[in-house]
Formats: C-alpha cells, sequence, structure tokens
C-alpha cells in the first residue's frame, strides 16, 4: 500500500521538474478485498492495490492533465511531459481558476485499523456465515462483502498539501426463495461497529414478513420508506443539487436559494464530527471538508459550488461530504397509526430523471413492499413503479424515525409520505 | 522467461485446474468542453495485469501493475489461495468451465487513423466549432461535447496453450444543447454511442451540420407541447432508441449470469429462464436478435473474450422465440451447453471478466418498407428519436422509457413536436406488438459503451442496431 511518504517524495519530483505555471498532482492509492456470493456460493474473489497518479497544469489558462497506476520516476516524467503537452496545445479556458492555496484542513477520521486488518479467511467466515443462514430457511443468498483502504493526496503548486487515509467494510444480502427476495446492506468505517447477527437478523425480519405477496392497485398511497429506500433517491437529488445548473435554468431549484421549497419537516446537512460516518478532508480538487446546512427546515441554505462558480459568483465552494438527514421519534408501528393505510417500501430501483427541469424522476420499488391498514401490516404485496417530483413529496412527510447510519457516509430516518405516486404495478 | 508463460508456469506448478493472465494497457483520452470552457482534457493510461485462477471448481483473481519475476509469481500465489478461499463455498458442487481448446492468434480493430495519432487541436477545434454553432442560436444557453477516445492493448495466455494479442479501439463524440425558454430547459443530443473505428470516422460524420440540426430540435422541443394523459397509441421508434430498449429488455435478460441468479443482490436476475428456452414467446413473429460479436465497428469485436473465447455470431431471439443465451465458460454449463459463446469481458486489467451483453441487433424487416411509409401507415401514434429517461426492473419485465425527441403521428403525417414524452411497456408485451420493421436499407447501429454492471462496478461496451420499427397498442403519455 502506497505511503504518505511515497506520495511526498513525488510531489516533490513533480515540484522540482513540472515547468507549468501551475498545477495539481493528486494520488489515490487503494487496497481491496472483494468477495461476491450467489445462490450461496461464492462467484467472485478479487484482491489487489490499485493506483491513480494524476497531473493537471497549467501554461496561463491553458490546461491539460495525464494519469497514470504508477509511481516511478519515468511515469512521473511521463505524466509531466504528457500532461504539458496537453495544455501547450490546447485552448485557453475562459473559466480556468488557480489551483488551491495552503488550507488548515479539518481534523477528521476516517481510519480503522480494524477494519484494515481484516483478513480474507475472517471475510469468508462471514460469507459463509450468511450461506448458512439462507440454507436454514432453504433459500438463496446473493450479495458481497468487500474492504477498502484509501490513501488521498493532494498537492499544488500554490501550497495545497493534504493526506488522509480510510477505511471501509461493506456487506450486503439479497435472499431468495421462489416469489420472494429481500434485500439488506450496511457500510461502516470501522469494523468494529458492524453488527453481522443483527443484520442477519434484519433480513430475516424482512424475508418472513413477505411471503405470498398479491398485486395492489397502483394509485396514490401513504409510504413508509426505510433508511435505504430514502438513501436510494436522496443521491439523485444530491447529483442535481447544483448551484450553477440551478442559476442557469436548467433545474426545478431556480431562484429556490432561501426559499421554502422542500417540505418544512426536511433537513439535510454534511458534518465533519460525526463518530460513525466518515466524510471528506478535501476534495480531489482541495475545497476542505466543512459542515454545511444545505436544507434546513425546507428552506434552501446552500448548493454544491465548483471552485471557478464559487469564485465568479462569491459563494462558498463545496460539495456533499457526506450527508445527514434529520430523523423524528416516530416509530414505523406510530407511522403505521397516523394514516388509514398505506404501504413500506424497503428500497427504490433504477430511479431516472423523466424531466431535470421540473424535477420528476422515476423508479421502483425492489426488495420487499408490505400493505398496511388499521394500524398493522396486512400482507406482501408486488412491486410498483412511481413517477414523482421528489422535492413536492418531501412537503407531504407526515411523520420521521430516528435517523440512522445506513452507510458509512450517510445517516438517514424513515418517512411517511403521503400520496406517493404509484404509477403502474408489476407482475412480481 | 516471458511474464505470460511465468505466470501460467506457477499457476500449473501450484496445481491450479486452471488459469490465465491478462496483460493490458489502456489508454483514454477526454475532452470535455462544456460551451466554450475546456473542463477536462486528460489522458490515463492504466497499465497492469490481472491473472486468475481457477481452483476444485472456485475462482481466485488478483492484480497487480508491477512487472517483476517476484511480482507475478506473488500475484498468481494470491489469486490461488484466494480461490481455495472461495472453495469453502462452493457454488453448488462446483462451478465446470465449458470445454475451450488454446489459441495463439491477433486481432486489431481495422482502422485508417488512429485517434491517438490525431493532434489534439484538431480534436479541440472541431468541438469548439460544434459548441459555438450551437451557442449561435439565442435560446441555447448549454452546449456541451464530450470526445472519448479509448485503446486497449491486451496479452492473453492461459494454461490452455493460448497466446493472444489484441487491439481494440474505440471513438465517442457526443454533444448537447441546451434550450432555456418559457420556463422550461429542455436537451436535444447528437449520439451514436461510439463505434470502434478511427478518427476517419469522425471526420465523415460532418458533426458542425448536425450541430444545427441539434440546437434547432431543442429549441423546437423547448417550445412543444406535451402529450397530455396515458392512452394506448402506436410507438414508431428510430434504431438509436431501440439500441437501448433492445439493450435493457432483451440483452440483459439474455445474459446467462443474470439467469442463473448470480447478479441476485445488485443488477438484478431475469424473467428469460431457462426453461422458455426454445418455447417463449419473446416477441412477434418477425422479431429476430442477432448476437454478432463479429460485427464490424461493434464495441464487443474483440477476436476473442476474457476467457479466450473466439468471437461468435448467433440467434438470441429467432422468429420471436427465445433461442439461446449471451454466456461464458462458467455459465454456459448451467444449462448444458459444452461450448461457451465468449461473451465473458473485463474493462480494465484489474478486473474480474464478467457475462456481458454481446453486440446485439434487431434483424431488419424482410419486406421492403421505409420510415416515411411506415409514418404513412400510421393512424394515431408517435415518433421517437434517440435515448432519454430508462427504467427497468429488476427481473426485465416492466419498464418505462422516454427519448430525445418526440413528433406527434395523426392520420400518416407526422403534425407536431413534442415534449415530456413517456412509455411503459413490459415484456412479452412490447416485443410481440411488433408489426413491421423498415428493410436492411435503413439499417444502423449504435454503441453502448457505459453498461454498468458487477461488483466493483465496471463499464462495459457493445453495440446495438436495427431499422425503424412500429410497436402496436403501447401506453404512451407526457408526464407530469
Amino acid at each position: 500500500m502506497i505511503t504518505r511518504d511515497q506520495m511526498q517524495k513525488a510531489a516533490e519530483f513533480i515540484r522540482k521538474n513540472c515547468r507549468a505555471s501551475d498545477f495539481a498532482f493528486g494520488i489515490n492509492g487503494s487496497d481491496n478485498l472483494l468477495t461476491r456470493f450467489a445462490q450461496n456460493g461464492i462467484t467472485q474473489h478479487i484482491t489487489g492495490e490499485n493506483l491513480r497518479v494524476s497531473l493537471e497544469v497549467a501554461f496561463d489558462n491553458k490546461t491539460g492533465t495525464a494519469t497514470v497506476n504508477r509511481l516511478d520516476d519515468d511515469s512521473l516524467k511521463y505524466l509531466i511531459r504528457t500532461s504539458e503537452n496537453m495544455a501547450k496545445l490546447n485552448q485557453p479556458d475562459p473559466e480556468f481558476i488557480a489551483s488551491e492555496p495552503a488550507h488548515e484542513l479539518p481534523e477528521v477520521n476516517n481510519y480503522s485499523d480494524r477494519t484494515a486488518e481484516l483478513t480474507v479467511e475472517k471475510i469468508v467466515d462471514a460469507v459463509v456465515k450468511c450461506v448458512n443462514n439462507a440454507k436454514a430457511k432453504n433459500a438463496k443468498v446473493s450479495g458481497i462483502s468487500e474492504k477498502n483502504i484509501h490513501n488521498t493526496f493532494l498537492y499544488t503548486k500554490n501550497g495545497f498539501e493534504g493526506f488522509d487515509q480510510s477505511t471501509s467494510f461493506s456487506h450486503s444480502m439479497t435472499m431468495k426463495k421462489e416469489g420472494v427476495e429481500t434485500k439488506v446492506s450496511k457500510s461502516v468505517k470501522d469494523y468494529n461497529k458492524f453488527n453481522m447477527s443483527g443484520l442477519i437478523e434484519q433480513l430475516n425480519s424482512q424475508f418472513d414478513s413477505l411471503q405470498n405477496p398479491v398485486q395492489l392497485a397502483k394509485g396514490r398511497y401513504p409510504i413508509i420508506l426505510r433508511p435505504a429506500a430514502v438513501l436510494n433517491w436522496l443521491v439523485y437529488l444530491i447529483w442535481t443539487f447544483d448551484r450553477r445548473t440551478a442559476d442557469e435554468g436548467h433545474t426545478p431549484f431556480t431562484d429556490q436559494i432561501g426559499k421554502q421549497f422542500f417540505g418544512e419537516k426536511f433537513y439535510f446537512r454534511s458534518r465533519l464530527d460525526d463518530p460513525d460516518l466518515a466524510t471528506s478532508k478535501f476534495s480531489s480538487d482541495g475545497i476542505p471538508g466543512a459542515n454545511m446546512d444545505w436544507i434546513i427546515n425546507g428552506v434552501i441554505k446552500n448548493m454544491s459550488a465548483t471552485r471557478y462558480y464559487a469564485k465568479l459568483k462569491n459563494l462558498k465552494a463545496a460539495r456533499p461530504f457526506n450527508v445527514i438527514v434529520e430523523g423524528g421519534t416516530a416509530t414505523e408501528e406510530e407511522m403505521m397509526k397516523q394514516v388509514d393505510r398505506g404501504v413500506i417500501v424497503n428500497r427504490f430501483w433504477y430511479i431516472r430523471p423523466i424531466d431535470r427541469k421540473t424535477g420528476e424522476w422515476t423508479g421502483l420499488t425492489r426488495d420487499g413492499v408490505l400493505y398496511f391498514e388499521n394500524g398493522k401490516i396486512q400482507k406482501s404485496v408486488t412491486n410498483f413503479r412511481w413517477n414523482e417530483i421528489l422535492h413536492d413529496a418531501t412537503k407531504r412527510i407526515l411523520a420521521l424515525g430516528p435517523s440512522i447510519q445506513q452507510e458509512y457516509y450517510a445517516r438517514i430516518p424513515a418517512m411517511l409520505i403521503d400520496d406517493f405516486n404509484f404509477v403502474d404495478v408489476t407482475t412480481f | 522467461m516471458d511474464f505470460l508463460s511465468l505466470a501460467m508456469d506457477t499457476a500449473k506448478s501450484l496445481g491450479a485446474d486452471y488459469a490465465d493472465i491478462r496483460i493490458q494497457k489502456s489508454h483514454t483520452e477526454m475532452i470535455y468542453l462544456r460551451n466554450l470552457s475546456l473542463k477536462n482534457t486528460s489522458l490515463q493510461e492504466v497499465y497492469g495485469y490481472g491473472i486468475r485462477v481457477f481452483k476444485n471448481g472456485a475462482w481466485g483473481f488478483a492484480h497487480n501493475n508491477v512487472f517483476s519475476h517476484d511480482a507475478v509469481n506473488e500475484t498468481v500465489k494470491k489469486a490461488f489461495a484466494i480461490a481455495q478461499q472461495s472453495g469453502r463455498i462452493r457454488h453448488g458442487k462446483g462451478l465446470v468451465l465449458a470445454h475451450e481448446r488454446g489459441y495463439i492468434d491477433t486481432y486489431k480493430t481495422p482502422f485508417s487513423i488512429d485517434p491517438f495519432d490525431v493532434p489534439l487541436s484538431e480534436k479541440v477545434e472541431l468541438m469548439m466549432e460544434v459548441n459555438k454553432t450551437m451557442l449561435n442560436f439565442a435560446e441555447i444557453k448549454l452546449a456541451i461535447f464530450m470526445l472519448e477516445s479509448r485503446k486497449d492493448e491486451k496479452l492473453f495466455a492461459s494454461t490452455l496453450g493460448s497466446r493472444l494479442d489484441i487491439q481494440t479501439v474505440y471513438i465517442e463524440p457526443t454533444f448537447t444543447a441546451t434550450a432555456v425558454a418559457e420556463g422550461d430547459s429542455q436537451s436535444r443530443t447528437f449520439s451514436l454511442g461510439g463505434q470502434a473505428r478511427g478518427w476517419e470516422w469522425v471526420r465523415s460524420l460532418n458533426l458542425t451540420d448536425k450541430a444545427v440540426q441539434i440546437a434547432e430540435e431543442a429549441i423546437m422541443k423547448v417550445h412543444a407541447d406535451s402529450l397530455g394523459a396515458e392512452e394506448r397509441r402506436d410507438l414508431i421508434l428510430d434504431p438509436n432508441h431501440t439500441a437501448l430498449t433492445m439493450h435493457e429488455s432483451v440483452g440483459h435478460p439474455t445474459e446467462l449470469d443474470r439467469v442463473l441468479g448470480w447478479e441476485a443482490d445488485f443488477a438484478g436476475i431475469s424473467f428469460a429462464t431457462p426453461e422458455k428456452l426454445g418455447n417463449y414467446q419473446y416477441g412477434a413473429k418477425i422479431v429476430n436478435f442477432v448476437a454478432d460479436n463479429t460485427l464490424e465497428g461493434g464495441l464487443a469485436t474483440a477476436g476473442y473474450d476474457d476467457d479466450g473465447v473466439p468471437n461468435q455470431k448467433w440467434y438470441i431471439i429467432k422468429d420471436g422465440i427465445l433461442n439461446e443465451y449471451g454466456n461464458t465458460r462458467a455459465t454456459a454449463p448451467f444449462i448444458g451447453m459444452e461450448m461457451s459463446r465468449g461473451c465473458n469481458r473485463a474493462t480494465n486489467y484489474y478486473d474480474f471478466p464478467i457475462n456481458r451483453i454481446p453486440n446485439l441487433y434487431l434483424q431488419p424487416g424482410k419486406e421492403k418498407l421505409t420510415p416515411q411509409e411506415l409514418i404513412a401507415d400510421t393512424k394515431d401514434g408517435v415518433y421517437i428519436e434517440g435515448r432519454g429517461s430508462f427504467s427497468i426492473d429488476q427481473h426485465r419485465v416492466n419498464f418505462q422509457f422516454g427519448g430525445d425527441m418526440f413528433w406527434e403521428i395523426k392520420n400518416g403525417k407526422k403534425i407536431r413536436p413534442l415534449k415530456k414524452v413517456i412509455y411503459k411497456s413490459n415484456n412479452p408485451e412490447f416485443w410481440n406488438s411488433v408489426d413491421a420493421i423498415c428493410d436492411e436499407r435503413f439499417f444502423q447501429t449504435f454503441g453502448i459503451a457505459n453498461c454498468g454492471k458487477g461488483q466493483p462496478g465496471q463499464r462495459g461496451r457493445m453495440t446495438h442496431g436495427g431499422s425503424y420499427a412500429r410497436f402496436r397498442n403501447i401506453r404512451v403519455g407526457g408526464s407530469q
């Protein structure tokens, strides 16, 4: 695994030999182990280190970037020669912005020895446990178990130097038997915080609740989105939550900064000090990690902005360094009692934009849908397609569950949303 | 001793039942122009090797970028060790590899001008000209041009004795004009999805002329009406659009790894299960889907797949009936096939090869038929060009598609442009609703260069094709 010293030595080589008027030199190294299993057996097993060494140079406002996956002197010379030649042949960029200067970077803790020390034997032990659980239910389980260690480094001509080390462990399982299929997944930065027995228990509970699904008519229903489903769509919201494209009129967020655009129960933040969540100490182009309020009480406070656009509009350059959606206190049982009837959704699937300007998206339910009435689950139902304007849906939030760690970068609550727009039913 | 032989000898000495090594150097040039600002001009080189070891019916895969005697040996040993760990939870009684023999061969994408020999200045000037052309229209507020060129040089060796030297190239120019007016923003895109051809292909495309058409249609679209409530209507789809529908609703469901449930946790499974082979009416009788990894210009055409199996041509759907799958040496035996169809492909050296969609196309109609005649023969319908919103369930049954440009058809005439059109259908309704396919004069191919699949995710590529086709009585309407 590439070390910080090796990265700094390479940066020194670039500093001495690169003749461009500006440069940003980035290195990402990772050590990865991934076990993929399906139908109760391992189908893939991958190990190895990856390296990405990138140099972006500028001669005035003419830029070029070269990337390799080696760090020896010859490779660094190639990197300098290639990026400089590209920049010299390139046309000027009217939106060029100089590389970041030195910053005081936040203290973050994204690394766990326990995760880094995980062995292949331990990971296969975990898979054995999952498979044995599935066999006990005469079912088939498929999934992954994965460990990653990352070292990230950025160095610029203007004085920025940053290094961060992070770990993650991810595990997912889909259990299937005849017409029933359901999935659980979890990722953590610290393997000490991973509870395999708890995850298997959750899988079994979901699996047992989904027997003999029947078809329910399409239409508008109150919906309880479990945290995984909320995160499924939130990543797409984040993708379009960009200040420049909003200002230029391409998204629904045009002229909505500072306004009550989302439901008042909807809060979305990034925080560096959450003990369980990983965050970014700095972005790949040198924006220091920072606590950010994006949406508070439904009001848009900030949006992602690139370094160029932030400078142009006198904004703070930022992007979501992690994802925290504020929760409430409602349990699923309490949510079911708040409305006459509705459906509970484990996950969404294949979310795509229908119309970027209106913010309308489509997607399907996946991995289990339950129908409830009179405060109790009545039956398992087959999947739906939905078409929804998702920011409007947040205005119909009736209740929020506690915000829980869903992935190593995200803390998300369950949501009870009224009148969710199911436009079609699936055949399974 | 060369690294190929060293790796294979070490694998054999350890007791591997089978092993292969893929030394791969990949160059990707990406130029991204947003309006007149060059947001990215980059050249990436990724060079290393991946080694697969098969032992007692289970796989191990290790990769490295250090080329030395010790590093190669160590990587083989790592792959062997994790293959043994995989063997602790074998798939059934263990995987079996379909029969294959060794080959000594070379393959090179045919082209005249290597895109990597073309000066950057020529590419950037062309892109600037296209974007300036689009931005000359007052209502075009955003012009984006992305140009990707990629070259893969692979050396493959296996314990079957194969020694393959493969070089593939592809280019993908894509540009989009976005018009903003009347509180709306609508885009129109030029994309052929990439082709395995040289730079001479890009020069032949007359992109500046295309830029005018794209800008004009984006403006037409932003001022167009929406369609209104969903109703059963006829659809006429251009081959660029059907390239995506066939990819999602025929290509993926007939990947044998999905059929076997190997993608159950991520990409999903397939409704097209083996008991349907030879009897399932997937489409109308005039619907024939051909898998063809020998197709010239095809993004999956490479001589051999990453199992070392030669490229082939076969029917996936014949006369409307599900005929066969795309498969690999590890998946083919599950349905009793002795030989693989050669669909195992990896993107980079560090990727484990997975069951991929082959080049796949809808055979053109046998009767003479032009797109104009097809429109003239349609009373109430919508004509869709290009690709837009797309979403399909994890069994590959129910789907919803948009498009890039829409025209309402009434009484045999295109009467007005539309925007925000979506349609819903499913398997087997959709392909069984086909009642007319234009003839071979209108056959075109389109690449898909960003097919996401696998964990860790890989970006696969393949080519699809067809002629204009009509689908009767589909649920079509406007979005909200």
